[in-house]
């Protein structure tokens, strides 16, 4: 067996590695560097020919046809291969809700009918890009920002963070201050498209510097960055005012009613972990997800970390000054893929993953919320008795 | 183009409980029974790219990552990019002008070229175009090859714990094993414990260094003015998912994706339903089983306004495709509960065809092979029922339609036709070779409000031969069968009183 | 749905002796050049440019009011050539549509509007929705169809195609009648 391992053309196919995010999903073969390619995760409706979003499901089979038509589409007009007799590695988030992971396997088995899932947490496998063994993953995506600490290859799952100060936050952000002051009129902005405030997000919009974002909460702002008219279809032009370009991701940072923000999750995280593994977390930070490829998001970060670290919340139980942060060797939004990628590139998926016919047999898959998978050897044995 | 497909006037209802318009359904002429595009299971036959037509061999396509090697993508309004030529005069070595040709790729709708980002024009018409490299690769190859030495590691140490069987034997005792003895002589040991450190330790690899250092948000962002132009849009990065550049002048022109040849098969019995040619210029089939060509087909030609508790009368057309006589009958649909009968009928014969390939290729040695080289047992999803509200009630005559052959002559053949039907006149009101037309009565619901479309269901019985050369070879005869198929039309939407 | 009769005057069209029915107030320049093989309805106001190089379109096409067909050029270092353009059978094109194709292929179906640019190939069974612009040299393969502008890939044909768009071409013509 060594001796085929080298060759990836020969007799085994490619197995094919899927990340289904909130808003974009990236997909391609294990083994290689980069995704195929990272479409948006949404489904053509053929009859009415409007758009439909996966995750806006209403009930378990509407959700099952969607995702026969979406992975469907996938395979037939992106990837190009049979899905047939193939190996798949699902790249999840390990909050993701059981009931899709669930329909997602049975498309898969039943109507797809590929040889074997792998389900693997996007947290940990974006660990394999590194090489490190330890680091604290914070992954800000389209519907929330998760926060999950890895510790010697284990996820530290107690000391998880979750909030949803994401993406979808930011283009709301952007459209109330593009609406202007005026409210409770119907003004023109609130019939942007969504993906006309996605491109306006991306193109022009930053995370403004430390200094500057207290300047503005204190009321004395610095002179805004010129604005731009964006043009919109070729027929309307918005006009994005400076301070909107500069205040749309002020959302992530600025804390709410329980002072919870994007950087008090990286320290509300580190306190909740034991004390010996602290400094090494703190020195290990990985950021992941396509907010997080805004300009100046992470050197805001750390300006934030810094900062709080000194604020009498922290500086009781931290002991922490030094923050320290990874460069993965692939761009922020597919890093959770690239993990999958090298995952799914080695042996392991021979071994780890589960088969059509223990799938068939069982109808289950294994999951960590299942406690018949979680317990322990003797918890099992005694409750058998 | 959607008014020739009518996609949701006349619905078929398929075996899996899906509806769908006839042009989008197969009919399998093994199993007698209509698939549709999600009941039947869909491969992959051959590649071909959009633009220069070329067919790749399965095995090059992987090689060049689904890309054709010689077209290539606009990076900014992702439209196929053309070579287009300009001749330079260029001084040669022995001292006379030569007009060579440079090639230069363009865009025949933004007007992108490949000057724009800077890429020299090549001498060659194709092939000579840089090609751009992932930065990274290196660095993922090394984190690749650890990890694959790793998991082996892994796999062989699982795999010793299982075969530990400790060989004693007398000569291992007294130290006079050929093992012992070549310990002894310093000399590398041979066998099955010498494969685990010939693997290695896992290749060199530096772990990522974590660093305090992080791109600054660039002073200048607060000053200058922001030229959309040269900021590239997100479409245009994803397009690109390893480099996504944020300036237009990063942007550089993908391959070619290609474009597929699908074939289908149907589930419970492994046949081909559709294969088309190889060539993809052609668009003739190997195997087209279309329910085109097979089932009878429905179509509205007239109908009376509508209205709520009222009758109209709608005419409809029906067609015999086949090369054999036809009879028709129409009956109601079934209630929910003979429904769930069938259902359940179908789902019992599933099960037993399932059991039956599972005694044919029960085999453990088999299962444990790779799965690419065996073939699974496939296990089909259970048929659901048909979920339409039905909103309008159609009174279906009982007459039974005898529709003649399809006849190619006929229509350069206008004598009329030689078949004497009898039929009622004020249920069958036109004729013509293959076709007929029939009169049926509609009333909407009463409490249907306006605008509402009204949707009507009935069971077509109608008579199918059965050519295939199997049954001809046992039976020498072509077997007539009945079968029948669930219509749902909706007929239209209902107009005030 | 049955399609409807449709009702021309009478005066207006002429029939010639192979079917082809066409209407006295199109513009067809360099009519010597153009083949109308057979059954083939040109509706009023069209225009076909036989002048600039030789039309042919096959059986039962149908060219609706108001469209070009207008054959592609190519430009030479010593001037520019005019190429023939052929159709296939069965085409149908919309109204107001503007085709420089230099190949339509058999059963193509191309919907009102659009502009179909020079040396595009359009192969056999294909479609192209009402509003599309399609760039120059776009090549559309079979069974695909194309909208919006640029012209793109957005779904596929039934396999049956063929068959459809012979009984559609074949029912139009068949419905074209004579007012009484």
């Amino acid at each position: 067996m060594p001796l085929y391992e080298g060759i990836g053309l020969g007799t085994e196919k490619q197995p094919v590695v899927i990340d289904i995010g909130t808003a974009y999903t990236k997909f391609g073969f294990a083994g290689e560097t980069g995704p195929r390619c990272i479409i948006s995760t949404e489904v053509m409706c053929q009859e009415s020919g409007r758009i439909k979003k996966i995750f806006s499901y209403s009930n378990e089979e509407e959700l099952y046809s969607l995702l026969v038509e979406f992975i469907h589409n996938l395979y037939f007009r992106h990837l190009l291969v049979s899905p047939k007799d193939r190996r798949v590695v699902i790249v999840e988030s390990l909050l993701c809700p059981s009931v899709f992971r669930d329909t997602l396997a049975k498309v898969l088995f039943r109507h797809f009918e590929v040889s074997s899932v792998l389900f693997v947490p996007s947290h940990l496998v974006a660990l394999c890009t590194l090489g490190v063994s330890t680091a604290l993953v914070l992954d800000v995506g389209y519907q929330e920002a998760v926060l999950i600490p890895v510790y010697e290859g284990v996820p530290v799952l107690h000391a998880w963070q979750a909030q949803p100060l994401a993406s979808q936050a930011v283009e709301s952000n952007l459209r109330r201050r593009l609406a202007g002051p005026e409210e409770g009129e119907l003004s023109p902005h609130s019939r942007i498209s969504e993906s006309t405030i996605e491109d306006i997000k991306v193109r022009t919009c930053f995370v403004t510097s430390f200094e500057r974002a207290h300047k503005i909460t204190a009321g004395q702002p610095d002179p805004p960055p010129p604005s731009v008219s964006y043009q919109a279809d070729g027929s309307s032009t918005v006009d994005v005012p400076g301070s909107a370009r500069e205040t749309a991701y002020e959302i992530l940072f600025e804390q709410d009613g329980d002072e919870m923000s994007v950087s008090t999750m990286v320290l509300d995280a580190i306190l909740k972990c034991p004390v010996d593994m602290r400094k090494e977390l703190a020195e290990n930070i990985l950021l992941m997800g396509g907010t997080t490829m805004a300009t100046g998001f992470k050197a805001r970060l750390m300006s934030e970390l810094k900062y709080l670290v000194t604020t009498p919340k922290y500086a009781k139980h931290l002991a922490i000054k030094v923050f320290k942060v990874h460069k993965p060797p692939a761009k922020e939004n597919y890093v959770a893929w690239l993990g999958g990628s090298i995952f799914g590139g080695t042996d392991v998926i021979v071994t780890r993953s589960l088969s059509k016919e223990a799938y068939l047999k069982e109808n289950r898959i294994p999951d960590w919320a299942n406690l018949m998978y979680n317990c322990r050897e003797d918890d099992n044995k005694s409750a058998n008795l | 183009m959607s008014h020739i497909l009518q996609s949701d006037v006349v619905r078929y209802a398929c075996t899996c409980g899906s509806l769908k318009p006839l042009s989008r359904i197969y009919f399998c002429r093994h199993c007698l029974k209509i698939r549709c595009g999600y009941c039947v299971s869909h491969e992959v036959d051959s590649h071909y790219c959009a633009n220069c037509l070329e067919n790749l061999p399965s095995a090059e396509a992987r090689l060049k990552k689904q890309r054709c090697a010689s077209c290539f993508d606009c990076p900014s309004c992702l439209h196929t990019l053309s070579t287009k030529a300009s001749t330079v005069v260029v001084p040669s070595s022995d001292e006379k002008t030569v007009t060579r040709k440079l090639y230069y790729l363009a865009c025949g709708f933004c007007r992108w070229t490949s000057r724009d980002i800077g890429y020299p024009d090549q001498t060659v018409a194709s092939g000579g175009w840089p090609e751009k490299e992932n930065p990274h690769a290196s660095r993922i190859y090394n984190l690749l090859e650890h990890f694959k030495t790793l998991a082996l590691r892994e796999k062989q140490e699982r795999e010793k714990k299982k075969k530990f069987i400790p060989r004693r034997n007398i000569y291992h005792l007294s130290g006079l094993s050929a093992a012992m003895a070549r310990k002894r002589a310093g000399l590398p040991s041979i066998g099955p414990s010498s494969l685990k450190d010939d693997v290695g330790g896992p290749a060199e690899l530096i772990p990522s260094a974590a660093t305090e250092e992080v791109e600054q948000l660039p002073e200048e962002i607060f000053t200058d003015t922001l030229n959309l132009l040269k900021v590239t849009t997100l479409k245009q990065r994803l397009a690109q998912p390893e480099f996504q550049p944020q300036t237009v002048d990063e942007l550089y022109p993908a391959h070619k994706c290609l474009l597929i040849k699908r074939s289908q098969r149907c589930r419970s019995c492994e046949h081909n339903v559709s294969k088309p040619e190889y060539n993809p210029g052609s668009i003739k089939f190997k195997i087209q089983l279309s329910a085109h060509y097979h089932v009878p087909e429905i179509r509205i030609v007239t109908c009376e306004p509508l209205r709520a508790g009222e009758k109209s009368e709608m005419i409809i057309k029906i067609c015999n495709p086949t090369q054999y006589q036809s009879s028709l009958q129409f009956s109601p649909l079934p209630s929910p509960e003979e429904e769930a009968e069938e259902l359940s009928k179908e789902i019992e014969e599933r099960k037993q065809k399932v059991d039956r390939k599972d005694e044919k290729t029960n085999r453990e040695d088999v299962l444990l092979l790779l799965p690419s080289i065996c073939r699974q047992v496939s296990i089909t999803e259970d048929p659901r029922p048909v979920n339409v509200a039905l909103t309008g009630d159609i009174s279906l005559p009982p007459v039974t339609l005898v529709l003649p052959p399809r006849d190619d002559a006929a229509e350069y053949d206008d004598s009329g036709d030689t078949h004497n039907f009898q039929d009622d006149p004020k249920i069958v009101v036109w004729r013509k070779a293959n076709k007929a037309a029939m009169k049926l009565v509609i009333t909407p619901e009463e409490d249907i409000s306006e605008g509402r479309d009204v949707i009507v269901g009935f069971v077509m019985h109608y008579t199918y031969i059965n050519t295939m050369a199997t049954q001809l070879l046992e039976q020498r005869e072509p077997q007539k069968v009945n079968l029948k198929v669930k219509l749902y039309i909706t007929v239209g939407k209902v107009v005030g009183k | 749905m049955e399609l409807q009769d449709i009702f021309y005057n009478k005066v207006e069209y002429v029939e010639t002796a192979s079917g082809n029915k066409v209407s006295r107030q199109t513009v067809l320049c360099g009519s010597q050049n153009i083949v109308l093989s057979g059954k083939v309805i040109v509706q009023s106001d069209a225009i076909i440019r036989g002048d600039l190089a030789n039309v042919r379109a096959g059986r039962h096409c149908i060219i609706s009011k108001r469209a070009v067909i207008r054959p592609p050029f190519k430009k030479f270092s010593k001037g520019v050539a005019f190429f023939p353009l052929h159709m296939g059978d069965h085409v149908f094109v919309g109204e107001n549509s503007v085709v420089n194709a230099a190949v339509v292929g058999s059963y193509v179906y191309i919907g009102k509007n659009c502009v179909i640019g020079r040396r595009c190939v359009l192969k056999d069974c294909c479609v192209i929705e009402d509003n599309t612009v399609l760039p120059p040299e776009t090549v559309v393969p079979s069974f695909t169809r194309y909208a919006s502008s640029p012209g793109v890939c957005i779904g596929e044909l039934p396999e049956c195609t063929q068959d459809l768009m012979l009984e559609f071409t074949r029912s139009y013509y068949q419905h074209f009648l004579p007012a009484k």
